[in-house]
């Protein structure tokens, strides 16, 4: 846990003041693989509560998430279809129900 | 214990990785945000110096429609342009010659041509009265002006597409004795209407009133052609 924190401060440190910007079609993508990664860790956080938590899914997991989150919005940019609105829906919706896991989790604990 | 670890450095990337990933993206919105607010800042800007630019020319629009309605320049202007292009009848000091055919006969074997008007007779008296500094000419109360001709139709003559027979009265205004002398050089005009016995009555009244163009001048192929100098001055720039 306190790795993980650790991670999030030191790249949110090292990501503002690295000078990247993104376009606004290229920041669609980054929201949605983002959306995918925020689901991921909050997926493992679920299932280190309830015990069956495995790092080499989490990892693997987190990176193929964003990857192909990214990567089918991207092919829906190149058709004209708006799939970084379904999948931020699709993720937001895990993410909360995760959210609400955890919680009963917590409750139960 | 070393997978353990191993495992807790790959956690830490991983997290690193998420937070600058949420770093990128809350920048990236900022930015488009500070975007967003700096262009409707700028248009703001704009759009107030336009709006000022617009009262500005509508006060100057006010003003010059206000200072046009007494433009007394501006109209004597128009009346002088009118007098030069015959639109309005002009009166002054000047000569008239009235001229009529010959009453000699053609001799048989003679053409008898000769003893009548013809339109370069006209032409030679319009020219010499021009020539010696007529202001206004009409022919039989046709006013002449840049578009006008003198020519043979039939028997008549047509100036301005109107027909008349002789005689011909031409009015001209002017120094009277400039006119009259032209006319009357040795080997001029008068004296060659005098050799054929045509009849030429030449006075100096103290008026001389002519009429106005009465015709209507349209420009069906010709206009104005954009200003040179301007034209030039522009695509040099």
């Amino acid at each position: 846990m306190l790795y993980a924190l650790a991670g999030v401060i030191i790249g949110f440190i090292a990501g503002w003041y690295f000078p990247l910007y993104l376009p606004l079609e290229y920041g669609r993508l980054l929201s949605v693989s983002l959306m995918a990664a925020l689901d991921t860790v909050f997926g493992g956080i679920r299932s280190s509560m309830e015990g069956k938590y495995d790092n080499f899914v989490f990892i693997t997991g987190f990176f193929t998430n964003a990857v192909m989150a990214a990567f089918v919005c991207y092919s829906g940019l190149l058709m004209g279809i708006d799939l970084y609105m379904v999948g931020i829906l699709i993720f937001g919706m895990r993410i909360f129900n995760n959210l609400a896991a955890i919680r009963h989790l917590f409750l139960k604990k | 214990m070393l997978a353990n670890k191993h495992a807790k450095i790959m956690l830490l990337i991983v997290f690193a990785i998420l937070g600058f990933m949420i770093a990128t993206q809350i920048k990236t919105t900022e930015r488009q945000k500070t975007i967003n607010v700096q262009r409707a800042e700028e248009l703001t800007e704009r759009l107030r110096d336009v709006e000022q630019q617009r009262d500005e020319l509508a006060k100057e629009v006010e003003r010059l429609q206000a200072a046009s309605g007494s433009d007394e320049a501006l109209e004597s202007e128009v009346e002088r342009l009118k007098e030069f292009a015959g639109e309005v009848p002009l009166e002054g000091k000047g000569i008239q010659l009235i001229l009529d055919d010959s009453k000699v006969t053609a001799q048989v074997g003679e053409n008898p041509n000769l003893y009548i008007i013809h339109d370069d007779d006209l032409l030679r008296v319009i020219n010499e009265l021009r020539a010696a500094g007529a202001e206004a000419i009409s022919i039989n109360g046709e006013r002449l002006v840049s578009t006008s001709e003198i020519r043979c139709a039939g028997p008549t003559l047509s100036v301005n597409n109107n027909r008349s027979a002789p005689p011909y009265v031409i009015l001209a205004i002017g120094n009277p004795s400039n006119l009259a002398s032209a006319l009357k050089l040795r080997g001029g005009v008068l004296d060659t209407f005098k050799f054929w016995g045509i009849q030429a009555d030449l006075t100096q009244p103290e008026v001389v009133k002519v009429p106005a163009f009465k015709g209507r001048r349209i420009f069906e192929y010709a206009q104005a052609a954009p200003d040179e100098d301007k034209a030039a001055k522009e695509g040099g720039k």
